[in-house]
């Protein structure tokens, strides 16, 4: 099951007389599953958070739809059971930690008892215990940002939005999140994540999908997206008989470290290539498929669509 | 309601947080006490009774309310002033970016929202002018011993007058996410356009000969809301003792406040954030 789908959403701003229209999402259509870490990647203005904005109902769509957890985004009653954390979330500056959580908390529907007892242990969770009774205008950015996934969190929801939950948190603060996020998973929480930390999605999402100027470019697991299809790296023993010059459907490039690059049309190329080397005495040491980092295939991505863009 | 209750709460508190708010207690304290002190040491009713004889009673009552009425007037034009001032950055801090997603992503309506806001506003102003009033009231009062509960009604009456600015800030803010349009068009409906329709639709109607002037200003002159005989004629009235006699200054203005707000309403529910 899905917690997230959208059909055909699109969103065009318009500004104040109509005469200027900005296509902020165009036709999308993504469903994100129960129970999974889904990163949603973009350069700036690709409209990561519009599309946030849309399935929480802060902004409207100007066509399509979308359900979050089964219920239509216009049913605001749906976010008792989600959580969310804005880029650039702004706290009354006169209230303290704990009265942001009771305040928030209270607009989730809590109260009593059961909210301070929440309080505690999500301030705890965040090492914001000691803090509780500090006005908000006196925490630094990261502790902003802890605070902020604290509240996401109040009302225990079973999907959660954090648009760049990492941004201003030191390197040990990123890891406790990183933490806290797996936890979650393992709860069987939806997590639904914008970030332009591109190595911190991919240590933590199942699920990937890029959005260029309110397009989806791409979609699917980090495994699926960094592969290089058909491309391999070869190495061989040292002193063995020497790689064959010409090999059929195969093209080899030596490497400076030694290692042989090689490009196959298929797989079954691949395997009578395999043949053909042991037939000849050659020793395979190690057969890797070429895989990129999320951030190559990112910016590879992103330039092929602006290129598509252009022609 | 709950969600309405907790918008409206923490309203109060980011108003307390303010100054002008505080200033403004401030300000009634000192004036209740002033009173009190000033009317402890004079001897006010002997000298009426010396002056008055056997009319010393009505005449004391009259002393009474014309003192209530002077110290009042002038403090709750000025506390409206403030409140006006104070109250007009409700909205637009509602709506900056990072403070308004996080109120929308809640399980709360946006006319939950929007009305507890504008609660939270007139619940702040109601608290100040109530404890001003309330106050002055029971200073003159005990040193008097006449009780003129109808004045007590003046704390609805100028609450409301806030009530009926304030849905017109609350339009504009939802509008422009800004204050200063608001307080502009509140400041020019209270302090100029009020007054003078009050004056034109009264003691100058019957120099306005043009047909088509007298309907302009007849028209203006229900549709803007009467602020000016909301402050003076009716709380005079309820100082001197007497109920309301004139509704129609009450009911116009809650008929704009209403448009206002259903507007204002309207707007906050379809726009984008």
């Amino acid at each position: 099951m899905n917690s997230i789908q959208t059909n055909g959403l699109t969103k065009v701003y318009s500004s104040a007389f109509g005469k200027k229209k900005v296509q902020a999402l165009v036709d999308l259509h993504l469903g994100v599953p129960s129970g999974t870490i889904f990163g949603l990647l973009g350069p700036n203005g690709a409209g990561k958070t519009t599309l946030v904005k849309l399935l929480l109902g802060i902004t409207f769509p100007t066509f399509g739809d979308a359900t979050v957890l089964g219920e239509r985004t216009a049913n605001y009653k749906v976010k008792k059971r989600i959580g969310y954390l804005p880029e650039n979330h702004k706290y009354p500056p006169y209230l303290t930690g704990g009265e942001v959580m009771n305040f928030f908390g209270k607009l989730s529907g809590l109260d009593g008892e059961y909210l301070n007892k929440k309080t505690d242990e999500l301030l705890g969770l965040m090492n914001l215990s000691k803090w509780k009774k500090t006005k908000v205008k006196n925490y630094s950015k990261g502790m902003m940002q802890r605070l902020g996934l604290a509240q996401a969190m109040i009302n225990d929801p079973e999907l959660i939005f954090l648009d760049e939950p990492t941004d201003g948190v030191d390197p040990i603060g990123r890891k406790e999140i990183r933490d806290i996020l797996i936890d979650l998973k393992k709860q069987s929480k939806t997590i639904f994540l914008n970030s332009h930390l591109l190595s911190e999605v991919e240590l933590i999402t199942d699920r990937v999908g890029i959005l260029n100027k309110g397009k989806l470019i791409t979609e699917g697991t980090v495994q699926e997206l960094t592969e290089k299809k058909e491309e391999y790296f070869l190495r061989i023993e040292d002193d063995s008989k020497p790689f064959p010059e010409k090999i059929e459907n195969i093209t080899a490039t030596k490497l400076d470290d030694g290692r042989y690059s090689l490009k196959v049309a298929n797989t079954e190329d691949l395997n009578k290539m395999i043949d053909q080397l042991r037939a000849d005495g050659i020793m395979i040491y190690e057969l890797i498929k070429h895989k990129n980092t999320l951030e190559e295939m990112f910016i590879s991505l992103i330039e092929e669509s602006e290129k598509e863009g252009k022609q | 309601m709950k969600n309405i209750m907790t918008v409206t709460w923490y309203t109060l508190k980011e108003a307390m947080a303010r100054k002008v708010f505080i200033f403004y207690s401030i300000i009634s304290i000192l004036v209740i006490v002033f009173t009190a002190v000033i009317l402890g040491v004079t001897n006010l009713d002997s000298i009426v009774n010396g002056f008055a004889g056997k009319n010393a009673a009505p005449m004391m009552a009259d002393i009474v309310s014309k003192l209530e009425i002077a110290i009042i007037a002038p403090l709750a034009s000025l506390g409206l002033l403030l409140a006006i001032f104070a109250s007009s950055s409700f909205i637009p801090i509602m709506l900056e970016k990072g403070n308004i997603d996080l109120l929308l992503s809640k399980p709360v309506s946006r006319t939950q929202l929007l009305w507890g806001k504008y609660l939270g506003g007139i619940l702040v102003v109601f608290i100040n002018i109530a404890l001003l009033i309330i106050g002055v009231w029971l200073s003159i009062s005990i040193k008097f011993s006449i009780w003129t509960y109808p004045f007590l009604w003046s704390i609805l009456i100028i609450t409301f007058t806030f009530a009926v600015l304030y849905a017109l800030i609350v339009l504009f803010g939802v509008l422009t996410k800004g204050s200063m349009l608001g307080m502009m068009f509140a400041y020019l409906i209270f302090l100029i356009l009020s007054p003078l329709l009050k004056f034109a639709h009264g003691d100058m109607q019957t120099f306005i000969t043009s047909g088509f002037w007298k309907g302009v200003i007849d028209t203006l002159y229900y549709i803007i809301p009467k602020t000016s005989e909301l402050m003076s004629n009716t709380i005079g009235k309820l100082a001197n003792g007497g109920g309301i006699e004139n509704y129609e200054p009450i009911w116009t203005s809650f008929l704009f406040l209403a448009a206002m707000m259903g507007l204002s309403n309207y707007i906050f529910n379809k726009k984008d954030f």
